[in-house]
């Protein structure tokens, strides 16, 4: 789910691009495999069909090769791949439509495929120098973990750096209070910190391309080096020397994202990490989010069959608890009384937490905490909704949860096989009582507007509320005491409506 | 706060009016604890429509609201206070 959405800004953002921006990116080999890669599965196949083949082709036999239940995917290939123009089309002589691969596009990527003429445009490797594989590690998770701590507002020693702060905002992960200058996380940033991580790091990166632009930067120079670094190989050192004027600016920004490193700042090399490979790929094995326990439950979705929506997700938790493998890091158990323990090491996974839990102690492998509603409240006035933190909640639940919900049902299920019951992996009464902290907030709803009164008759009465009820502005009523309120925007029109029909008698 | 838009063009309708204010709608145990704030402070209802209505000023709503959730959380159970007492 989250691999196809990010697919999809990437693709939009690409698509949105003017067409002569498209071609010039599509020069770059490198670049034009790092798009080959985001195409959809059938598009894929279509381009691999055409790349080898210099002449125009019949829509109709691209047609031919799918089969009918297949036509929405076939719409849809073809469409990803007018809208980044890489095809052409144009009829023959018998008025049929025949499309052919851009020009610019089939040259690169034949050369990318090759390893032909690419230009430099995978980067240049400088043999002698190399990099021990742990500094890169440590040092790409420190800065992308500096950044994600800081926006669930770690305390901490160091802060990321100013043009990252800057990109929060732009992005309105984060927002600065105006008092205070303290950022603090948005709806949006929670909803990111369930990203993972490459969906993340494409997030912001898009971000960077839209602030670029506003800085007169090349987006097609930009676009290029993202996606150079995602084809680059990690431990190797490249060279500088190769790279545009905006490339070499960009390097410090990526520094700070620990998309790549060097060892100081003017020096010749730069070493790409494991973050930066993980632009163009589909390989999600790295565990640095939040997410990390989602990404694993996604997809051992698809090899189960089970079939409550909410249930699914537990299933598979089960999976990777009997195939021996450990449980995911930070499963959590949450009880009737709200207590809740997180079995965690994680400092971020705490992080998010301490974001709508009372934390109390903190023990080797996990920390224990209570839901109250202080922490509910807290969680809920910076934005965050309570179906977030219950779908949080719900997801990291441990196996141990499900099981016993599972178990429930069954018996449910023996009594009464009719029972709608879902599976409840978390318990009702928690869960009831988070979304009802939620409607504590709007104790009273207010409605700005008129309230009219004192009718002699109904008859004007019923003249005048039926009006305001056709009209849709009539917000409450009461026949016996001949009253209704009338919303502010509608009034205007009833008060008109009342003058033209009172007048007339 | 009779706007001067009365509707006095018949004799019949010489009383009929309309007022501005701001409708809020609650549940009754709300409802009482406004009315409550209201025997205290007074000015903030302008009339009580029924069980679950209210018509009050538009500038008190937020006294409304802030008064309300200082009431509300004095009923609220707090299990942390209780343990650190232990």
């Amino acid at each position: 789910m989250s691999a196809d959405h990010l697919r999809h800004s990437v693709n939009q953002y690409l698509e949105e691009l003017p067409q002569p921006v498209q071609i010039r990116l599509y020069e770059s080999p490198a670049t034009c495999l790092a798009i080959y890669r985001l195409l959809p599965q059938l598009a894929k196949f279509f381009m691999m069909s055409m790349v080898f083949n210099e002449n125009f082709i019949l829509l109709r036999d691209l047609d031919r090769w799918v089969k009918s239940n297949g036509k929405l995917q076939f719409q849809e290939a073809i469409k990803s791949l007018k809208s980044l123009h890489l095809i052409t089309p144009k009829k023959n002589e018998n008025g049929a439509l025949m499309i052919g691969l851009n020009s610019t596009f089939r040259e690169s990527f034949k050369n990318a495929l090759t390893g032909g003429q690419v230009n430099n445009s995978f980067g240049v490797v400088i043999e002698s120098d190399s990099i021990a594989m742990d500094i890169l590690n440590e040092y790409s998770s420190s800065k992308w973990e500096t950044i994600l701590h800081f926006m669930v507002g770690t305390p901490m020693a160091s802060i990321p750096s100013a043009n990252v702060l800057n990109l929060l905002k732009n992005s309105r992960l984060m927002e600065e209070t105006e008092s205070t200058a303290e950022f603090k996380i948005t709806n949006e940033g929670f909803q990111f910190l369930l990203q993972e991580a490459n969906a993340q790091i494409w997030t912001l990166l898009l971000q960077y391309l839209k602030m670029a632009e506003s800085f007169q930067m090349d987006p097609v120079d930009i676009l290029n080096f993202i996606f150079m670094l995602g084809a680059l190989e990690v431990g190797k050192a490249y060279s500088t020397k190769e790279l545009s004027d905006t490339q070499q600016n960009m390097l410090k920004d990526m520094r700070d994202y620990g998309l790549v490193f060097q060892k100081n700042a003017d020096a010749q090399v730069f070493y790409p990490t494991n973050l930066a490979i993980m632009l163009t790929s589909d390989n999600k094995n790295i565990h640095r989010t939040a997410s990390n326990a989602l990404d694993s439950v996604v997809q051992k979705n698809k090899e189960g069959a089970a079939t409550e929506s909410a249930g699914t997700m537990g299933d598979d938790l089960d999976d990777v608890a009997l195939q021996g493998q450990p449980i995911q890091d930070g499963a959590l158990i949450v009880e009737t009384n709200f207590k809740l323990y997180s079995y965690s090491n994680s400092p971020l996974q705490i992080a998010i937490l301490s974001l709508f839990v009372h934390l109390k102690s903190r023990f080797a492998n996990m920390v224990t905490g209570q839901i109250t509603r202080e922490s509910i409240r807290t969680a809920l006035t910076n934005g965050i909704t309570a179906e977030q933190i219950i779908a949080y909640l719900e997801t990291h639940a441990h196996p141990q949860m499900r099981r016993l919900a599972e178990e429930n049902l069954e018996k449910k299920l023996e009594l009464d096989p009719n029972t709608k019951d879902t599976l409840q992996i978390l318990p009702p009464t928690v869960v009831d009582q988070i979304r009802l902290w939620q409607l504590e907030l709007d104790r009273v709803i207010c409605y700005d507007g008129s309230l009219y009164s004192d009718f002699e008759n109904s008859t004007e009465f019923n003249l005048l509320s039926k009006y305001a009820q056709d009209i849709g502005v009539l917000l409450w009523k009461d026949d016996k005491k001949r009253k209704f309120f009338v919303s502010k925007e509608g009034n205007s029109q009833v008060l008109d409506y009342a003058k033209r029909k009172l007048n007339k008698k | 706060m009779v706007l001067p838009y009365t509707l006095q063009n018949t004799s019949s309708l010489e009383m009929a009016r309309a007022r501005r204010g701001m409708l809020l709608q609650c549940d009754p145990s709300i409802r009482a604890l406004i009315v409550q704030i209201d025997a205290q402070h007074n000015d903030i209802i302008l009339e009580e429509l029924d069980d679950t209505h209210l018509l009050v000023d538009p500038s008190k709503v937020e006294f409304i609201k802030h008064e309300l959730n200082r009431l509300l959380s004095k009923n609220i159970y707090n299990p942390m206070e209780e343990e650190e007492e232990q």
